[in-house]
């Protein structure tokens, strides 16, 4: 059964829906943070670029108060998201009627890194006894795909995963391995993520976040310093192509093929020195689809191993499918930072047609890479798009997305 | 025909021990492993027993590189996973391309997450080298990374039902020829965080659990993990591996009734179970018995008793019940795991293994409970078992496992 992507859904400091994604998208640099979370903390001596955070989005036309008060900011998100996508796929936003249900396959870093926090600090501070039960069903990580799933209606399968960086397009292919194999007739695949401030803090002493005084990530540059951390959510809408065609959907993009592998070089937190064979791999799954590629979405952060690690890939997969030059190749992290599964959204956007511009800041290519950003724009048609992501710890994803024409 | 996929080797850590071994034998005489916590004071907690796994033989920590710088529950990964390998004839040249890894967890590295927040609260350097492993992907990227896996990698983290949905997982990468080989299972280590959330709701039982138990009061929590090695029936035969048994088939739903309460009338757990049989192309009639998910919470054996009498109708109570979370407690993300390989060691030697004799059974879910003694299964249809093993978490997410049992079933 092929696979259709029919909406997106998104939340994050650019605003909410398929609209401001796709604005942020074709300007290339971060929106400016939304103001009402507290700043990194700085106290501790750690400073890095701010977090890009989307607290102070309304959501409420999305997720009314008397269920907003009964979710995490990650679940919020996330059912904001996912009713987006389904408003965007033209399916009714209470969830999908149909008799096959629907499922739900989430992707999360930390879960509601917030109320974690909280009940750590009443463990400590007033005691095990006054841990909030509240807080508890919240911070586990498949909270968010639950909300969505009470939200909507949706009894089909619900999965969350986690391979942290590529956690957001294994769950696309997740999604599109339920539908492919009938077990859903929508499922909604997608990511959330929130960032705190001693979150934040703890991926600066990592050494991860971007030191830059203009608040902007180079993915791909010779100067990249770090990513930039950024909390949302984003959902796609995946479905029957047929059953999205007889509905008269309009198909943003087919999701052609999938796959995910590891490199066993890599460290808990570093990337691995055999990622160019992931590349390989990749490859092996796209020879069964047809056409040639017409852009990348990549995962390049502006991590400075990170980006090493997304470019060997490329490389791999350049090698293996005998081409004489890459494609085109987005980053979008650039524009919507990391986490929060935006660069699923952006590589649905870009299938479509949308506009993605180069990250804003790029100066200089990274000679070691051999793989830069691509600078000029692309024609505004359906493309047909490799989306990847090398996660630190050794894990990548990726799929191979096909834009249809009206 | 998609391709058979058998379990060739299987692994554990647990209450009981490090290996199998010492797991079979305390499942198998029915010996409860739950103990006062040490983990973490527990003073103030409002009830104080788990399931903790023994300190690591000196063996064990000395052969697994990095040992130091693993979580607790990436060790219990590793070394479960390890012992599967070498079961299955597969360590160390199990290692390699086309093996892939799927992981269920919920608290990865949460213990360590705490020591971490504990220094910084107490305003001393905290080394966040603490949190290099806290994400759920955690111990599946560590086992991957002991065994060189260079294939699929996913992690769960479903809650309750991770272990099994990962099983899911893999049974899906086998047979779609996407890994030669899969290491599936799930790995938790107890901590404070847990222990305080699921008291907050007034989940735990002060007494070891009591499955199906007209007084059951609430949940064990335990540790550990469990891992199976999962191939090709062909790949198995290929190389003349012991086959355990044969994974054939898995369903996932979801209550999307509540947060934390289970559908009344156990609904999503019915379509999971449903979905594995129509996966395995099995009828209700073929299961020989059913490892309940059974955490001994009142509202759990409730919901799962109506999803077992919606499948299975009139035959419903007399099909034998096994509560694996009786004498392990609940393994939380791992719990799939364990009690899967609880199963494939009932299909292997036909005996299933008991709860602890108790009070009444609860005759609003009147399951045959397996307790007292070990229960030999009649040899009907020259061992044609096939064994049903439910899990259903936080969130409504649901799944359910089907084995069956193996031609010519090697010993454990």
């Amino acid at each position: 059964m092929k696979v259709a992507v029919t909406g997106i859904g998104a939340v994050g400091a650019f605003g909410t829906g398929r609209a401001s994604l796709e604005a942020v998208l074709a300007l290339g640099a971060p929106a400016k943070t939304a103001a009402g979370r507290p700043a990194p903390d700085s106290r501790r001596g750690w400073s890095a670029s701010p977090p890009l955070l989307a607290a102070a989005q309304d959501l409420s036309e999305w997720v009314p108060q008397p269920q907003a008060r009964r979710m995490s900011a990650p679940s919020r998100m996330a059912v904001a998201a996912a009713r987006q996508a389904l408003h965007d796929a033209g399916l009714p936003r209470t969830g999908p009627d149909s008799e096959v249900p629907a499922g739900v396959v989430m992707s999360t870093s930390w879960g509601s890194a917030h109320y974690t926090e909280r009940i750590l600090d009443q463990i400590r501070r007033e005691g095990p006894e006054f841990v909030s039960p509240f807080y508890f069903t919240e911070c586990v990580a498949n909270a968010a795909a639950a909300q969505v799933a009470l939200s909507l209606g949706a009894r089909g399968p619900n999965i969350t995963v986690a391979q942290r960086e590529a956690g957001v397009v294994l769950a696309l292919a997740r999604g599109a391995r339920e539908i492919a194999a009938g077990r859903a007739s929508v499922v909604l695949a997608g990511a959330a993520d929130e960032m705190t401030p001693t979150l934040h803090m703890i991926l600066a002493r990592f050494g991860a976040l971007s030191l830059s005084s203009d608040g902007v990530a180079r993915p791909f540059d010779r100067g990249r310093d770090g990513l930039l951390a950024a909390e949302g959510a984003t959902v796609v809408v995946l479905e029957p192509l047929e059953a999205a065609r007889r509905r008269g959907a309009r198909v943003l993009a087919r999701v052609e093929t999938w796959g995910c592998g590891f490199d066993p070089t890599a460290g808990p937190v570093s990337w691995g020195r055999e990622t160019r064979l992931l590349g390989t791999r990749a490859a092996r799954s796209l020879s069964s689809a047809d056409g040639p590629l017409d852009a990348i979405v990549s995962g390049a952060s502006g991590s400075p191993s990170g980006d090493r690690a997304e470019a060997s890939f490329l490389q791999g997969l350049k090698a293996a499918l005998g081409l004489p030059v890459l494609p085109p190749v987005l980053a979008p992290k650039g524009a919507t930072g990391e986490y929060g599964g935006f660069h699923v959204g952006a590589a649905v956007a870009a299938a479509a047609g949308a506009p993605v511009a180069p990250p804003a800041g790029f100066s200089a290519p990274d000679a070691e890479l051999g793989v830069e950003p691509h600078r000029g724009s692309l024609p505004r048609c359906p493309r047909r798009v490799l989306v990847s992501s090398c996660a630190s710890g050794g894990a990548a994803a990726w799929a191979v997305l096909s834009g249809e024409t009206a | 025909m998609p391709r058979r996929v058998v379990v060739t080797g299987i692994g554990a850590v647990s209450a009981a021990g490090w290996g199998v071994g010492p797991l079979l034998e305390a499942l198998r005489s029915g010996r409860p492993l739950a103990g006062s916590i040490t983990r973490f004071d527990a003073s103030r907690h409002r009830t104080r027993i788990a399931a903790e796994v023994p300190p690591a033989p000196a063996a064990v920590a000395a052969a697994i590189p990095g040992w130091r710088r693993l979580s607790r529950s990436d060790r219990y990964a590793v070394a479960a996973a390890r012992e599967a390998l070498v079961r299955a004839g597969r360590f160390p040249r199990g290692s390699g391309p086309e093996m892939g890894v799927f992981f269920g967890t919920s608290t990865a590295g949460m213990p360590e997450c705490e020591r971490f927040h504990e220094r910084l609260q107490a305003g001393a350097f905290a080394p966040v080298a603490l949190l290099r492993s806290q994400e759920a992907n955690g111990p599946g990227d560590a086992v991957a990374r002991d065994v060189g896996a260079a294939g699929p990698v996913e992690s769960v983290s479903s809650a309750c039902s991770s272990g099994a949905l990962a099983l899911r997982a893999a049974l899906e990468a086998i047979r779609d020829g996407e890994a030669a080989v899969a290491l599936a299972g799930g790995s938790d280590a107890l901590c404070e965080l847990t222990h305080a959330g699921f008291n907050a709701l007034r989940s735990v039982d002060a007494a070891p659990c009591r499955p199906f138990e007209e007084q059951r009061a609430g949940l064990t929590i335990g540790e550990g993990a469990a891992v199976l090695v999962l191939e090709s029936e062909d790949e198995a035969e290929r190389r003349g591996a012991p086959v355990l048994a044969e994974v054939l088939g898995a369903g996932a739903s979801c209550d999307a009734h509540h947060m934390t309460a289970p559908h009344p009338q156990g609904a999503g757990a019915a379509r999971a179970i449903r979905a594995a049989l129509f996966d395995a192309l099995r009828d209700p009639g073929d299961v020989t018995w059913i490892n309940a998910h059974a955490t001994a919470t009142p509202q759990n054996e409730l919901s799962e008793w109506k999803a077992i009498e919606d499948v299975f109708g009139a035959r419903a109570a007399a099909i034998p019940v096994v509560a694996t979370k009786s004498l392990t407690g609940h393994l939380l993300g791992a719990a799939g795991a364990i009690e899967a390989l609880a199963t494939v060691d009932s299909l292997v030697t036909g005996m299933l293994h008991p709860a602890p004799e108790g009070g009444l059974i609860d005759p609003r879910a009147p399951a045959a409970l397996v307790r007292g003694g070990a229960l030999r299964l009649g040899d009907v249809g020259g061992r044609s078992w096939v064994a049903l093993s439910t899990s259903l978490a936080f969130g409504g997410s649901n799944a359910a496992v089907l084995f069956g049992a193996a031609a010519r079933a090697a010993g454990v």
